[in-house]
């Protein structure tokens, strides 16, 4: 029984060692992926990937990552593969359709800044005129009107101005001009109100008139949410 | 992407009289894409990143020297598109249209309106 416990002990140990010398080189590596336009595409680069280098595919994530980029998590060992070569074989891979993948790299360059040109003419031909007028807040129970606000917020503003606010919704980068941050009236007084209540019913750059779907009360749990919207942290 | 792109055609009619409201067509093979794919059209509908967001930005058409037109535009407009517009041919000037695209990107064209009869 000693003799079978001291066996047990010293292949442990073993095994052990092994295991951490075949670990012990490995990293993990996160990139962020340009290319991926179909669910067969992110098969064809998975399995393409592992046919060609000698690495390890934690995981490939395609929803609610920080970025909004698809991130794909890769263990390898820098000895072998390098993250260059890594980089290259992604930039190698065509997916079913024939498109080239491509790890993305640096700030998203959604909107160069304006040329001279443009300027002239935005300056020449003006942007749309405000008509404010004056308006009064009709809301008596503000804290069932924020909680409205807040659900009416989630389900129709938040996919371009974002869930909390700040203007980066996934679907904003799509646009000429970034959605405003919204915590710009956080506690604002009455004194914003004309403007809020303008620009929802009526619309400017990329955003639609909403006056044309939400009712007036609507628009003032909106307003009132909007006021609640606070900076966060570390942004 | 964007050395491939052709630069856009206009097209006038031959036959103008003075004062007549003529049509003039922009033809520009510019890709538009939002830049956004479907990550998973399974479990529920959501959208991520795919590539680069591409699209015309402005659409700016001079007659003469003067502006006379500017249209701002999203990504929300075809690929390849074909704008039409109508112009009061008041005087013998070239009609010149310029798009910028996202990355701030110009091209132009343009074409001379000359009166007949």
């Amino acid at each position: 029984m000693k003799k079978f416990s001291q066996i047990f002990v010293i292949s442990c140990f073993f095994s052990f060692l092994l295991l951490q010398t075949i670990l012990a080189g490995t990293v993990e590596q996160k990139f962020k992926i340009e290319g991926i336009i179909s669910i067969a595409s992110t098969k064809a680069l998975q399995s393409e990937l592992l046919k060609k280098l000698d690495i390890k595919i934690i995981d490939l994530k395609l929803k609610k990552t920080d970025s909004g980029w698809p991130v794909l998590r890769i263990e390898y060992d820098p000895e072998v593969v390098t993250k260059g070569k890594i980089e290259t074989v992604i930039g190698e891979i065509e997916d079913p359709a024939g498109h080239k993948y491509k790890v993305h790299k640096g700030p998203l360059i959604a909107n160069a800044n304006l040329i001279d040109e443009e300027n002239q003419a935005m300056t020449i031909l003006g942007d749309m005129t405000m008509d404010l007028k004056q308006v009064n807040n009709p809301t008596v129970d503000f804290d069932s009107s924020i909680q409205r606000g807040k659900d009416m917020f989630v389900k129709k503003c938040a996919k371009c101005h974002g869930l909390n606010g700040n203007g980066y919704g996934v679907v904003a980068h799509g646009f000429a001009t970034w959605p405003r941050q919204l915590w710009a009236w956080y506690k604002a007084d009455s004194a914003a109100d004309s403007y809020l209540y303008w620009i929802i019913e009526n619309g400017k750059s990329d955003m639609p008139p909403w006056g044309l779907v939400l009712s007036e009360n609507e628009r003032w749990d909106l307003i009132n949410y909007i006021k609640t919207i606070k900076k966060p942290e570390g942004n | 992407m964007a050395e491939k792109i052709r630069p856009p055609r206009l097209r006038i009619s031959r036959r103008i009289k003075k004062n007549q409201v003529i049509k003039v067509k922009v033809k520009f093979d510019h890709p538009s894409f939002t830049g956004l794919a479907m990550a998973d059209d399974k479990t529920e509908p959501v959208f991520n990143r795919a590539i680069p967001v591409t699209f015309i930005r402005n659409m700016l058409v001079y007659y003469g020297d003067e502006l006379v037109s500017r249209l701002s535009l999203s990504s929300g407009i075809a690929d390849e598109p074909l704008f039409t517009f109508k112009l009061k041919a008041t005087k013998e000037a070239p009609v010149k249209v310029v798009f910028v695209d996202n990355f701030g990107k110009r091209w132009e064209a343009s074409k001379e309106i000359k009166f007949k009869g």
